[in-house]
C-alpha cells in the first residue's frame, strides 16, 4: 500500500477542511466594475428602420456594457425594444471576424492573410474581370445597413472606376416597391411627413405591416396615442393574418392573400360614391393616370372602379370582408381629421407591389389626407439606412446619388462633373437588379462580385437556385462582414469590418431623418471600416487598370484618418456636391450639426442654421418646407416639386386587381407567407449570437390556422414539412388563430438548412420595382412527426 | 514511544469524532433530505399529485424522462434523499412545452392525465424590481414573456405596456421564465414560477 497513514490523515483533514471552508465561503462577488458604465456615447440603433437614438455605455476598459435610449430624441423619446437594448452584446462576440480570410478555391479551407495581400487580391480580380470580360462582369451587392458613406463610396467606385451600374443592395428586396409607389404617385421618393404626425392623427390604417413586432417603438407611439384617445382615434388593420398589431385595432379586415388591391379600389369606390372625396384638393393638385403616359379624367377613373363595388370586392377578398366593412373603413378613412396609413413588406414584397402602393396613395389624394397635420401616406422602412444610404445615396442599379436616374444624361453629367471625371464615364444603361444580378452570377456573366454587410445566400427568395451560382468556382466573391454567415461560406475572400459604433457614419431612417453614430469603441483584431477598405481597394485597382480616372475616384479620401476624417470627407462630398438643389438637400446636415443634435436632421435642410432646428417635418408645405417656397411656381400652399413629375401634380392611378404570381392550385393548395418576429433581425447572424434573444425564439416556426391543422392532423409543436415547387423545409408548428384559413405563415430567422424558409419562397418579382414576392407563394404542408427537441443554429 | 503512540491514537480518535460529528447528518440535515426538492423554477411535471404524496407514488421508472420530446424532464440524483430518482423540470434550463406526453405514460398515477390549460405546475410571478418593463421610469420596452406565452392574452396580458400574469390561467409551464431576458447574474429572472400548487389544493378550474 503506497498511501501512508500520515498521508491518509493529512488528506482526510485537508478534505474535511476544504469541504467546510468551501461550504461556508461567501458568494464570490463578480467583478464589481464589469457593468459600471464609465461613459455614454450617442448613436443610432441599427436593428430596424425606426431610427431610435441610443446611448452605448462603455466601462473604464472601453468595453461596451449597456445600452439605453436617448430621451431627447424625437424618434423614440428614449424608448427601446429588446433588440435595441441587447445588441451591444455582439460587439465582443468570439465569432467576430478579425483577420482577412482567403481561399483560392471555394472547396479549400480559409487561411488568414494580411490586409495588404487581401486588398491586392480583390483589386487584381476585379481589374482582371473588367479587362477580360467587360465592366458589367463586376458587381456590388450592398445593404440597407451600410452607412451612407459606405454605400455612396462603393457605388462611386463601381460607376466611376469600374464603369458599371451593377450596384445593388438588399433594399431591392424590401423597399423598391415603395420607391416606385412614391415616385409614380407623388413624383418624389420618401414620405411627406414623419412620426410627428402619429400624435396628431385621428385614424390610422395599418395594412401589410406587423408593426408591433417589426417596428415596436413606432407601434408604442401608435398605441399610446390610441390609449390616450380611445374614442377619438380609430385604428383599422388590414392583413390576411391576425398579428400582434391587430390587438389594438378597432376593425380587423382579414382577406385572402393577394386581394388587397381590390379592397383598396373598393374603398376608393366608396369614397367617390358617397362623395367623401375632397374636390378642391383633387382639382388643385391631382390628375388621373392610366398606364405610363396616358392621362385620363375623373370619369374614366370612376368607370374603372365599377368592377370594384364593395359587394364585388368583398366576393373577391373572401375572409371576413363584407361590403359593409369596406364602406365603414372608407368612411373612417375619409371623414377623420387626419388619416395616416402605415404599410411595410406586406404591400411591398409583392408581384404588384407598386400598384398596391399607388392604390394606398390614391385614397390619400382623393380624400386630401395629405400635407396636413396627422395625415400621411407613410411607408415604414425595414432597415436603418435603406432610405438614407441606398435610396438617397444611389445604392441601386438605376439611381445615382441625390434621387437622380441613371437613364437621364443630364443627371449623369451632373454627377460626373461633381466627381471631376470625364463626361460619359458613367454607363448610360441601368445595371442588373438584384434577381437579375444573381441570375447573372448563376450564368457566370458576373465574374467578380463584392457583397457587403448582407447575406444573400440566405435572404434571396428561392435561395438554393442562387446558391448554386454563388458556389461556382469561376465567380470570385468578396464578402465584407463582421460575422461568418451563409454567404461567407460561398466566398473566396472574407474581409472583417468594423461594426456600428466602431466607425463613424450616418444613417437615414424612415422619416427622412439623417443621424450620425460616431466611433466610440475599438474594433477587435484587424477589423477595419468599409470606407477605408473600399478606398484602398480602388487605389490598388488604379495600378492594375492603369487608368487615372480610377484613382481620381478615391483621391479626395485617400490617406485620410480612417475613423472620422475619411467618412467626413465622403459625407461632405456627397451632401455638398450631390444633394445641392435636389429634393434631399442635406447641405446643412454636416457632421458638426449632426453631432450636436440629440436626434438628427430631416431633409430638405439646405443650411446649417435650419438643420439645427431639426429640418423639415412636412415636405411640400409652404411654411414648413423651405423648398416649397423656393421652388414655388404658383400661390398654392402645397408645391409638389419632386423630380419625377414635371407637371407638379399628384397622380391618381387606375390600377386593376392583380393576384400573386403563384396562386394555390389542387397540387399546392396553401398560401405561404413569410415574416418577422420581434426578437430577431433578418438572417440572425447578429441576434442569433445574443443568448437572451435566442432563448425567446431559438428557431423559426410555422403558424397554422386551427382549421387547417385539424384537416392535416397537425397538433401544436408537431414537425411540419412545408414544400413548394422549389424546395422544402421542416419546422415546428404553432397552431393559432393567426393566418387566415388556407394560409400558413413562417418566420425566416433561422440559419439551419432544414428550416430556411427562403428555399421555398418564389423568386418572381414586380415588373416595375423588381422587388421579389416574398409574401405569397403556393405550398403544401404535411405532418412529419411529433414534437422534437431542436437545437438553435448559428453559422 | 508509548506516550507518543497514545497521543497519536487519541489525536486520531479525536479527529474521527470531529469528522463524524460534521459528516453524519444532523437532525436538520436529515430533515432536508426528506423535504421536497421543489423551489422557484424547479417544478414537477404536469399533473403531479400533491408534493407530500409524490415520493411515495412515484416508482422512479423514468418513463416521463424517456417520453419527453424536449428533454426537459430530468431525474433527481442521490443528493435529494427521499426524492432521489423522481422527475423534475428545471425551467431555466428547458421549460415544459405542455405536450402532455408524460402524464399518459406514468404507470402509478404520480402524474395524472390532465388537459393543457388545466395544468398547474406553478404560478408565474413577475418581480417588479428586476423586470425592465416594470421598473419605474423605465424606457425599455420588453414583452418577451407575453410574446412567448402559449396562453397569450389570457395567462399573460399587457396592460399599459407592462406584463400582468393572470393566476386563473397561468399553467406554470415556465416558457416565460426561460425566455426572460434578465440573467441570473443580473439578480435572477424577472419572472419566476413558484410551485405553490404543490402544497395547496388547486383552486376551482376556471370556466
Amino acid at each position: 500500500m503506497s498511501l501512508s497513514r500520515r498521508d491518509f490523515i493529512k488528506n482526510t483533514a485537508a478534505l474535511t477542511a476544504a469541504s467546510y471552508i468551501g461550504m461556508s465561503l461567501p458568494f464570490v462577488a463578480g467583478e464589481a466594475s464589469a457593468t459600471d458604465v464609465a461613459s455614454w456615447h450617442r448613436g443610432t440603433c441599427r436593428l430596424c428602420g425606426t431610427g431610435c437614438r441610443v446611448q452605448l455605455g462603455i466601462n473604464s476598459k472601453g468595453t461596451p456594457v449597456a445600452m439605453r435610449g436617448e430621451p431627447k430624441s424625437r424618434t423614440n423619446f428614449g424608448y427601446l425594444c429588446m433588440k435595441g437594448m441587447m445588441f451591444y452584446k455582439i460587439m465582443n462576440h468570439p465569432d467576430r471576424l478579425k483577420m482577412p480570410l482567403y481561399r483560392e478555391k471555394k472547396t479549400d479551407k480559409f487561411r488568414e492573410i494580411s490586409w495588404d495581400k487581401a486588398l491586392d487580391i480583390a483589386a487584381q480580380k476585379f481589374a482582371e474581370s473588367k479587362q477580360k470580360y467587360g465592366p458589367n462582369s463586376t458587381a456590388y451587392y450592398g445593404s440597407g445597413q451600410c452607412l451612407t458613406e459606405e454605400t455612396y463610396l462603393f457605388q462611386k467606385i463601381m460607376r466611376a472606376a469600374l464603369q458599371t451600374n451593377n450596384v445593388e443592395g438588399n433594399p431591392r428586396l424590401c423597399m423598391a416597391s415603395a420607391v416606385g409607389g412614391y415616385l409614380t404617385s407623388f413624383g418624389a421618393d420618401e414620405p411627406i411627413g414623419g412620426y410627428a404626425n402619429i400624435e396628431k392623427s385621428s385614424c390610422m390604417f395599418l395594412i401589410g405591416s406587423n408593426m408591433a413586432e417589426a417596428h415596436p417603438v413606432i407601434f408604442r407611439r401608435v398605441m399610446r396615442h390610441k390609449m390616450n384617445n380611445k374614442d377619438k382615434v380609430k385604428i383599422i388593420n388590414a392583413d390576411p393574418r391576425i398579428s400582434a398589431t391587430s390587438r389594438i385595432a378597432d376593425m380587423h379586415m382579414q382577406f385572402k392573400p393577394g386581394t388587397d388591391l381590390a379592397m383598396l379600389n373598393a374603398m376608393a369606390y366608396t369614397i367617390i360614391d358617397e362623395k367623401l372625396h375632397d374636390e378642391q384638393f383633387i382639382q388643385d393638385y391631382a390628375v388621373f393616370r392610366q398606364g405610363k403616359k396616358v392621362q385620363v379624367d375623373m370619369d374614366t377613373y370612376w368607370q374603372s372602379l365599377q368592377d370594384y363595388t364593395p359587394e364585388k370586392a368583398a366576393a373577391i377578398c373572401g375572409g371576413n370582408i363584407t361590403a359593409q366593412m369596406i364602406r365603414e373603413a372608407a368612411r373612417m378613412f375619409a371623414k377623420s381629421d387626419g388619416t395616416m396609413t402605415f404599410w411595410c413588406m406586406g404591400i411591398n414584397q409583392r408581384k404588384r407591389g407598386v400598384w398596391a402602393n399607388n392604390l394606398i396613395h390614391n385614397l390619400h389624394i382623393l380624400t386630401g389626407q395629405l400635407c396636413k397635420e396627422g395625415a400621411d401616406s407613410f411607408s415604414l422602412t425595414g432597415q436603418p439606412n435603406a432610405c438614407g444610404g441606398v435610396r438617397e445615396g444611389g445604392g441601386l442599379c438605376h439611381i445615382l446619388p441625390g434621387h437622380r436616374l441613371v437613364a437621364k444624361e443630364k443627371l449623369r453629367n451632373q454627377v460626373e462633373d461633381a466627381w471631376g471625371i470625364p463626361r460619359g464615364r458613367i454607363a448610360p444603361k441601368p445595371g442588373a437588379h438584384t434577381i437579375k444580378m444573381f441570375q447573372q452570377v448563376n450564368s457566370a456573366d458576373i465574374k467578380a462580385i463584392w457583397i457587403n454587410c448582407t447575406s444573400p445566400a440566405q435572404s434571396l427568395p428561392n435561395v438554393d437556385l442562387y446558391r448554386k451560382g454563388m458556389a461556382r468556382e469561376d465567380v470570385f466573391i468578396v464578402t465584407s462582414d463582421i460575422f461568418p454567415t451563409k454567404t461567407t461560406e460561398l466566398s473566396n475572400l472574407v474581409l472583417p469590418t468594423a461594426f456600428h459604433f466602431e466607425k463613424t457614419g450616418v444613417y437615414g431612417c424612415t422619416e427622412r431623418r439623417s443621424q450620425i453614430t460616431p466611433r466610440a469603441v475599438v474594433s477587435p483584431g484587424e477589423a477595419r471600416p468599409e470606407t477605408w477598405i473600399a478606398t484602398e481597394w480602388c487605389a490598388r485597382m488604379a495600378k492594375y487598370l492603369n487608368d487615372p480616372v480610377v484613382l481620381q475616384t478615391v483621391k479626395p479620401f485617400l490617406g485620410k484618418e480612417m475613423y472620422v476624417e475619411q467618412p467626413e470627407a465622403i459625407w461632405d462630398e456627397y451632401t455638398q456636391k450631390l444633394t445641392k438643389h435636389r429634393d434631399n438637400d442635406l447641405r446643412g446636415a454636416t457632421y458638426k450639426v449632426l453631432k450636436q443634435m440629440a436626434d438628427g436632421v430631416q431633409w430638405p435642410a439646405a443650411t446649417e442654421s435650419y438643420a439645427l432646428t431639426g429640418g423639415t417635418v412636412m415636405k411640400f408645405v409652404k411654411g414648413s418646407d423651405p423648398m416649397a417656397t423656393s421652388e414655388s411656381k404658383d400661390d398654392k400652399p402645397f408645391q409638389f416639386y419632386g423630380p419625377a413629375h414635371a407637371d407638379r401634380k399628384l397622380w391618381v392611378w387606375v390600377r386593376p386587381q392583380a393576384g400573386a404570381d403563384e396562386e394555390p392550385d389542387a397540387e399546392w393548395p396553401m398560401y405561404l407567407s413569410t415574416g418577422r418576429i420581434i426578437d430577431h433581425w433578418h438572417t440572425t447572424s447578429m441576434t442569433g449570437r445574443i443568448p437572451e434573444l435566442m432563448r425567446a425564439n431559438p428557431y423559426s416556426f410555422v403558424e397554422i390556422n386551427p382549421k387547417d391543422a385539424l384537416k392535416h392532423g397537425i397538433k401544436p409543436n408537431d414537425m411540419v414539412e412545408i414544400s413548394s415547387r422549389r424546395g422544402k423545409v421542416t419546422m415546428p408548428a404553432k397552431v393559432m388563430e393567426g393566418p387566415i384559413e388556407g394560409m400558413v405563415f413562417a418566420y425566416w430567422h433561422d440559419m439551419h438548412e432544414d428550416r430556411m424558409i427562403n428555399k421555398v419562397v418564389k423568386d418572381s418579382f414586380d415588373p416595375g420595382s423588381k422587388e421579389p414576392e416574398f409574401k405569397i407563394c403556393a405550398c403544401r404542408i404535411k405532418r412529419v412527426s411529433g414534437p422534437k427537441a431542436l437545437k438553435p443554429f448559428v453559422v | 514511544m508509548a506516550e507518543k503512540g497514545r497521543s497519536r491514537r487519541t489525536a486520531l480518535k479525536l479527529l474521527a469524532v470531529v469528522t463524524g460529528f460534521f459528516c453524519f447528518p444532523t437532525v436538520s440535515q436529515a430533515k432536508t433530505l426528506a423535504t421536497s426538492p421543489l423551489r422557484d423554477n424547479l417544478l414537477r411535471p404536469p399533473g403531479a399529485v400533491m408534493e407530500h404524496h409524490y415520493p411515495g407514488k412515484c416508482i422512479r421508472c423514468g418513463r416521463c424522462v424517456e417520453v419527453c420530446p424536449y428533454h426537459c424532464v430530468e431525474l433527481l440524483d442521490i443528493r435529494h434523499g427521499l426524492s432521489a430518482g423522481t422527475p423534475i423540470i428545471d425551467i431555466e434550463k428547458s421549460p415544459c412545452f405542455l405536450c402532455m406526453k408524460c402524464v399518459h405514460v406514468c404507470p402509478t398515477g404520480a402524474l395524472l392525465p390532465i388537459e393543457q390549460h388545466e395544468t398547474r405546475m406553478g404560478l408565474a410571478v413577475i418581480d417588479h424590481h428586476t423586470c425592465v418593463s416594470w421598473k419605474p421610469d423605465s424606457l425599455l420596452m420588453c414583452k418577451t414573456c407575453y410574446n412567448v406565452c402559449p396562453f397569450r392574452d389570457t395567462a399573460i396580458r399587457m396592460e399599459e405596456f407592462r406584463p400582468h400574469v393572470d393566476e386563473r390561467y397561468c399553467t406554470g409551464c415556465g416558457i416565460c421564465t426561460n425566455a426572460c431576458l434578465i440573467n441570473r447574474d443580473q439578480g435572477g429572472k424577472a419572472i419566476n414560477v413558484k410551485p405553490i400548487y404543490a402544497t395547496i389544493k388547486l383552486p376551482e378550474a376556471p370556466q
